[in-house]
């Protein structure tokens, strides 16, 4: 019997798998289109070379290499693929809401290749977005930028090789709910909200010293010890050094304000404020600060802290240099965000190009993945959007998806029953009602709890 | 009355079981021989090996002989084999065979209008290592109970060995190779903590609850168990200057497994939890035991070039009843068909799972994991009718285990020698007819009656069948209601008010008692309607089938939708 | 100089007081001139459009403008009536999540005798916020429960429900159906048997609304007969009567077919199907049975995951294909603003532009029995009418001058304030 065990290890030993991501990035010639590059103008009657998933050209009369597919685009519109900085498609779980600090929970373990959110935001030319962990904690967990490559089971194929580690935060309403009106602990007030970020900052802080002590007299003295190893701590205290970005849901300005002074505190640079409803009262000091903001196009008065918000939001803080996006936080307006970047030119009247920012280089700057993504530049992927219409038009159809060079969306091609997975039960799907507002399922209040802060923004 | 256990005999006659008395009493007669002769038999030796016209001699406890043209010794009992097929006793490779599921304690649950999920004496952040089903020090022989239902359930139908986990949810603690038959549980163990289990099931409303938590709980208990397991080395050698290592039993358990010398036996049923699991594999470098796989098909490649042992499900999803309504229906509208042959080609992924995985020349076991006994020979037929050899199913459920179990040398097949763990069945084990007769563990028989032509216990069926689900349905069971992301429990009691009727009564997670009403009992179905309030009145509707020892089946909340309850008893002695 | 400082000091009272002023709406006799008139029922026409007594009272090319008449040049600006959004819960919910402030959904099953109009808050912050998009007319519905109230139509200006109601009522009910939210875990003959067991119930109320209409009549001519007081029963029975709509909120398909046939065997004299998600799938029978449509929300989610990603927005174009009366709806509250692009989506996906602009207007207004009134820019018709930049089913356009009810109405809301306050604030970083 040990014999076996033995054999066993040494085999299981050999195992390294093959759990890399899969798709290769594609070759593709886009003709005679209107390229709307977002950070270099426009060109008209253009065309656009993606090779082995990279732009390499961009000009007039470019030819396609030998087996590479073409898409002539004459009439449309070619942007870059939709970025959003904010969504809760693709991943398994969204809230660990079980103590008002998770940092060390990662929604990027949790990866659902087979949601059919995927399809559809890349038939709203939505390329790239940002799973987030959900509202119901202060320090929420961990999230992951996603590519939408759409039809594989592997979950590593949706993860964005190389994009910075980001964590959610989250002020207000949402974790003082959850913890001090629901589970009576702290954070309760807004208060204590602040003392929760304080307290967890110091204790990282604390904690990394203590490893890196360990660490250097480790070296000297075999008997040195290392601190109880943590993963919340570890993970905050990666967040003290910049190596992970706080993306913070956010709607009061006070509270905005408040978690600056912290993160000033503790030497944190990098915020992006999400939602930040009343962003605009305070865009001066966020501009000061260096923090973004990623809101909303329309949404207000669903619950009280966003009782005294503006559609004009997004307009305010773009002529106050604050580097804005436009997110869906939501599986339907994921698929509609050129439409919610179009409303900043109801709403304050933003250029073209600054409303195109919303949805792309901007969010890309707050992922950090802007050197790689949000713009049609050589040497940036290939990921595209095609539309019939200029995309700030509501009249304006999405025609192609495009991902590193691979057609991922061609509304030529779209058929019905794009889910790669079916119950093997049942065969009609279920009936889902059609719902327009930004509220949560109303009818589980009160009853089932949890559900309620799974699915709050 | 000397002996502890005969106290407790007589303990229990005076309170007034006299049946479980008259067991007692049955146990202790003694054997008048341990040597059986199986006559005219058709051997299955093992996979793709037969005896026909065979005789079987089984003597204390091992199989004695196997062949032709065997002579009889004359202290053997001939049972009344002719014309059956015997095989080789079936190894479950996974399950909780043996073990009582424990009961959950009542969960004080959200109350209305911003109430949450407050628990008093739980900290739902810290929880205890129990709360939050961290207990991988568990031992599965220290949980067995020799007289537990299950046993008997799953021995009927032919398995006599089984690898069973203790029932939990992140970490159930550690496995075991038992016999599915015995009074002594240490008795019954075949092979001890065998494999570390280990499921992505998050504990019920505390940390870790969602599967990002459970992943990320994993690795943080296994680097301290590094930790510690390095600081404990160290201190052994020389404890000089050192303070006094922690000692925490949860993480001792993991030393084992950090040594490569214990497998994690992953409970990964679906294709994401088998990806999350072989990411973690790949992480931590584990040995790994991927287990109750039903969604395998997809990653079959992978599982054969890196030689991953494997366990697939014997719950295969079932399929809805024909409803010649509904599929004329179907057959008149063109998106309806279109979706029906998905639906049924994704069916087929799982019914063909198997057979694929034996094309590509995996070996696997079976588990019954999750499985409901009245389905798992439908499951295999479905198996075998989808590409699965018979051999290969053979192999399945013992060549295979018993090599993956390192119990080869005794277990297995049908041969000289080897432990007398034998299935006799009238007609071929895998025909439809077929129906099992005998069952040896360990060179003891158990003989079961030829059942009737129609299947008893369907909805419909003769009062006397009614009559007796009731007799089994009456007393009190423990149950619990499955809700996303969070679960309710609570007790139920049945009365048996005669002449297949029931009444009853049952506590809410607040652990108000309510009574239930419209009790209705059709077949093994019972269902019973009651009103909660839950910051509005809500009306419950139950619907829970008999499955064994088992009530399973859905509550419906209102216009919230079903939920999946799940119910044992709490007093198996009724 | 001793003249002068009185003047001066006046001067700058004067515009102080200005500034302090909030904006009004102001009654008058306006004449638009210069404009591009999109009339929606008569083609598009260019010159002047005079409002005068809160009605259209002339238009076209060769309109003369009285004197005292205040004079808008509206070059470079196209007219359009004020839209109408057939289904909302505006002015009934101000913040959706605080409870208190939700007067949209009565306790009960049988509530047909809500009144809607009622609870309108002619002060909520939503309604201005609303209207500067050039949504002038909502039906401002009850919800929850099989009949949860009576709707009604406002016009989004007025100091009173009663100032603001614009003609119609309509009894909402809510069809059995089988469709569930994202929670509803029951299967499908769960659900099946719910829905059986809710139409069973609705024909008992049916039955009763029936039965009470009969005595009711009976006591119009014989004053021995007796009518208990039951405002439930005596509001159903207005639709009984063919004197009220039945508005009926049904979206899953089967449902929209069970609800055809239920209509037809309660012989509803007055009927608009509301809501509608899975029209298309049995548009046929819809437009063969003559019922209207108010549709809505276009820009929503697939009804079912096997969907075509964009059968929501491409539901109203497909029932106006095969010949059903489509209006559209926001079923919003905060955001009804947001009808005219529900509109264009639906143009996209099919309805067409024209037709999609027919249905935020003439067409909602018809369904409604109030095309007399409002849904096009005639004479005699309520001015309802704004004044946009170019087409204002884009998000681009800008709405430059809105009146309803003849009253010019400040193109302000607490989202322009907060924008105008904050756009450049005044006191930065000041302590």
């Amino acid at each position: 019997m040990k014999k076996h065990i033995f054999s066993l290890t040494i085999l299981l030993a050999l195992l390294t798998y093959d759990l890399q991501a899969q798709v290769k990035p594609g070759t593709l010639l886009i003709k005679n289109g209107t390229i709307l590059t977002v950070t270099k103008g426009n060109q008209e009657n253009s065309d656009l070379l993606i090779e082995n998933g990279k732009i390499t050209k961009i000009g007039k009369g470019l030819t396609a290499p030998a087996g590479a597919k073409t898409i002539d685009a004459q009439g449309m519109f070619v942007m870059p693929g939709i970025i959003d900085a904010h969504s809760h498609i693709a991943i398994d779980a969204v809230n660990e809401a079980t103590n008002p600090v998770t940092a060390e929970v990662n929604v990027g373990d949790a990866l659902d290749p087979l949601d059919i959110s995927i399809y559809r935001a890349l038939a709203g030319g939505c390329t790239t977005s940002h799973a987030m962990h959900g509202s119901a904690n202060a320090i929420g967990g961990q999230c992951q930028t996603i590519k939408h490559r759409y039809g594989g089971v592997n979950p590593e194929d949706l993860r964005m090789e190389g994009a910075p580690r980001t964590i959610k935060f989250a002020l207000g309403e949402n974790p003082t709910r959850v913890h001090g009106i629901g589970r009576g602990v702290m954070p309760r007030t807004r208060m204590g909200v602040e003392q929760v970020m304080r307290r967890s900052f110091s204790d990282a802080k604390a904690y990394d010293e203590a490893m890196s002590k360990y660490k250097a007299e480790v070296a000297s003295n075999p008997k040195a010890l290392p601190p109880k190893y943590d993963r919340r701590l570890e993970t905050l205290a990666d967040v003290l050094k910049g190596n992970i970005l706080i993306h913070c849901h956010s709607y009061r300005a006070d509270e905005i304000l408040m978690l600056m002074d912290v993160c000033k505190d503790y030497g944190i640079k990098s915020i992006c404020f999400q939602h930040v409803n009343e962003g605009f009262k305070v865009a001066p000091e966020l501009a000061a600060f260096g923090a973004s903001a990623s809101v909303f196009a329309d949404w207000w008065a669903y619950k009280f802290e966003v009782y005294y918000s503006t559609a004009y939001n997004a307009a305010i803080l773009t002529k106050n240099k604050v580097v804005t996006s436009i997110n869906s936080d939501s599986g339907d307006y994921i698929r509609h965000l050129y439409h919610q970047a179009g409303k900043t030119q109801r709403y304050g009247e933003l250029s073209d190009e600054e409303a195109l920012a919303l949805i792309t280089i901007n969010p890309a700057k707050q992922l950090g993945i802007d050197k790689r993504v949000g713009s049609l530049e050589l040497g940036k992927d290939g990921d595209i959007a095609i539309f019939n219409a200029h995309p700030l038009s509501s009249y304006a159809v999405p025609q192609y998806a495009i991902v590193d060079g691979n057609v991922e969306f061609d509304r030529a091609k779209d058929a019905d029953d794009q889910r790669l997975s079916v119950d093997p039960v049942k065969s009609t799907p279920s009936f889902m009602q059609a719902r327009s507002r930004h509220d949560h399922d109303r009818c589980m209040q009160g009853v089932f709890e949890l559900m309620n802060y799974l699915f709050q923004n | 009355m000397k002996k502890p256990s005969t106290l407790f005999a007589v303990l229990f006659a005076v309170v007034g079981l006299s049946k479980s008395f008259a067991q007692v009493g049955e146990e202790t007669m003694k054997p008048v021989t341990r040597t059986y002769a199986l006559k005219n038999v058709t051997i299955v030796v093992k996979p793709g090996q037969t005896i026909s016209n065979g005789t079987v001699i089984v003597k204390d406890g091992l199989i004695h002989a196997v062949g032709q043209n065997i002579a009889i010794p004359p202290d053997a009992k001939v049972l009344p084999s002719d014309s059956l097929y015997v095989y080789a006793g079936f190894i479950d490779a996974l399950g909780n065979t043996g073990i009582p599921k424990p009961e959950q304690p009542a969960r004080p649950t959200g109350g209305p209008g911003g109430g949450g999920f407050r628990q008093p004496g739980v900290n739902t952040g810290s929880p205890t290592n129990e709360q939050a089903g961290i207990q991988p020090e568990l031992r599965a022989r220290d949980l067995i109970k020799p007289a537990d239902k299950s046993i008997e359930d799953w021995r009927k139908l032919g398995f006599t060995s089984a690898h069973t986990m203790p029932f939990g949810r992140m970490l159930p603690g550690h496995t075991a190779l038992i016999a599915l038959g015995g009074t002594q549980a240490d008795n019954m163990i075949l092979r001890d903590n065998f494999a570390f289990s280990s499921q992505l099931t998050g504990a019920q409303t505390v940390y870790p609850n969602t599967v990002i938590a459970v992943i990320s709980k994993y690795r943080e208990l296994y680097k301290q168990a590094e930790q510690a397991k390095s600081h404990e080395k160290m201190y052994a050698s020389n404890p000089g200057g050192m303070p006094r290592p922690e000692v925490d039993r949860s993480l001792q358990a993991f030393y084992p497994v950090i040594d490569k010398q214990r497998s994690v036996c992953f409970v990964a049923p679906d294709v994401k939890s088998i990806y999350r699991v072989m990411s973690l594999q790949q992480e931590l470098g584990f040995p790994l035991i991927l287990a109750n796989v039903r969604e395998g098909w997809y990653v079959a490649d992978q599982i054969k070039t890196k030689n991953i042992p494997v366990i697939l499900s014997l719950d295969l999803p079932k399929p809805e009843k024909k409803d010649a309504k509904k599929d004329s229906l179907i057959a008149k509208d063109a998106e309806l068909k279109a979706l029906e042959a998905r639906r049924a080609a994704e069916m087929k992924s799982y019914e063909t799972q198997a057979a694929v995985f034996a094309q590509k020349g995996i070996n696997f076991g079976f588990s019954t994991l999750n499985s409901k006994l009245a389905d798992v020979r439908e499951s295999m037929r479905r198996m075998i009718k989808n590409g699965l050899k018979e051999d290969q199913m053979l192999a399945a459920l013992t060549t295979t285990p018993a090599a993956m179990f390192g119990v080869s040398g005794s277990l297995g097949t049908v041969e000289k020698g080897k432990t007398a763990n034998l299935v006799l069945s009238k007609k071929p084990y895998f025909d439809e007819k077929s129906q099992v007769r005998y069952v040896f563990v360990d060179g003891t028989p158990y003989e079961f009656e030829p059942e009737a032509a129609a299947p008893a216990g369907r909805p419909g069926a003769g009062g006397g069948a009614q009559a007796s689900a009731a007799a089994k349905i009456a007393g009190k069971w423990r149950y619990n209601i499955e809700t996303p992301g969070q679960s309710f429990g609570g007790d139920m009691v049945f009365k048996d008010e005669g002449n297949g009727n029931l009444s009853g009564t049952w506590t809410t997670a607040q652990g108000e008692t309510k009574s239930m009403e419209n009790v209705k009992l059709s077949g093994n179905v019972v269902t019973f309607t009651s009103v909660v309030t839950m910051g509005q009145e809500v009306n419950l509707g139950f619907e829970l089938t008999l499955d064994g020892n088992k009530l399973s089946g859905k509550v419906k909340a209102g216009d919230a939708g079903a939920f999946p309850v799940e119910a044992s008893k709490t007093d198996p002695k009724e | 100089m001793k003249r002068t400082i009185p003047i001066l000091v006046a001067v700058l009272l004067l515009s102080f007081a200005a500034q302090a002023q909030v904006a009004k709406a102001k009654k008058g006799t306006f004449a638009l001139t210069n404009a591009s008139i999109n009339t929606i029922t008569k083609g598009i026409v260019s010159g002047t459009l005079l409002i005068q007594d809160g009605k259209i009272a002339a238009l076209g090319a060769n309109v003369s403008i009285p004197s005292g008449a205040e004079v808008i040049d509206c070059k470079g600006l196209t007219l359009y009536p004020g839209f109408i959004d057939g289904g909302t819960s505006l002015g009934l919910v101000e913040v959706s999540s605080v409870d208190v402030t939700v007067d949209a959904d009565e306790l009960g099953d049988l509530t047909p005798h809500m009144e809607a109009i009622t609870a309108v808050n002619p002060n909520s912050v939503a309604i201005p916020v609303t209207r500067v998009e050039g949504v002038t007319t909502v039906v401002a519905a009850p919800q929850g429960g099989r009949f949860p109230g009576t709707a009604a139509l406002i016009n989004l200006a007025g100091y009173s429900p009663d100032a603001m109601y614009a003609g119609f009522k309509g009894i909402v009910m809510n069809f059995p159906t089988a469709g569930g939210g994202f929670f509803d875990r029951r299967s499908d003959e769960e659900r099946k048997k719910d829905e059986e067991n809710a139409l069973k119930k609705l024909n008992e109320y049916w039955d009763a609304a029936t039965l009470y209409h009969r005595i009711d009549s009976a006591a119009q001519t014989n004053r021995e007969v007796k009518v208990a007081y039951n405002p439930e029963m005596a509001a159903l029975a207005q639709v009984i009567r063919g004197q009220m709509m039945l508005m009926i909120e049904v979206n899953k398909a089967e449902s929209i077919e069970n609800a055809l046939k239920w209509v037809q065997a309660k012989k509803i004299k007055k009927v608009v199907f509301t809501g509608v998600a899975e029209g298309w799938r049995v548009a046929d029978k819809i437009a063969k049975a003559k019922i209207p449509v108010i549709t809505g929300p276009i820009i929503a989610m697939p009804t079912r995951e096997s969907d075509r990603y964009d059968r929501a927005y491409a539901n109203a174009g497909l029932m106006h294909k095969a010949g059903v009366k489509v209006a559209i709806r926001s079923n919003d509250t905060e955001n009804v603003r947001n009808l005219p692009f529900n509109a264009a989506f639906a143009a996209a996906y099919g309805l067409g532009k024209d037709e999609a602009l027919r249905a935020i207007t003439i067409t909602p207004a018809e369904i409604l029995g109030v095309a007399d009134k409002m849904g096009s820019l005639e004479v005699g018709k309520i001015a309802n009418v704004f004044a946009a930049t170019g087409d204002p089913l884009e998000t681009k356009t800008q709405i430059k001058h809105l009146f309803i009810g003849g009253y010019s109405i400040p193109l302000d809301s607490r989202h322009i304030q907060l924008y105008q306050e904050f756009l450049q604030r005044s006191h930065a970083g000041e302590k």
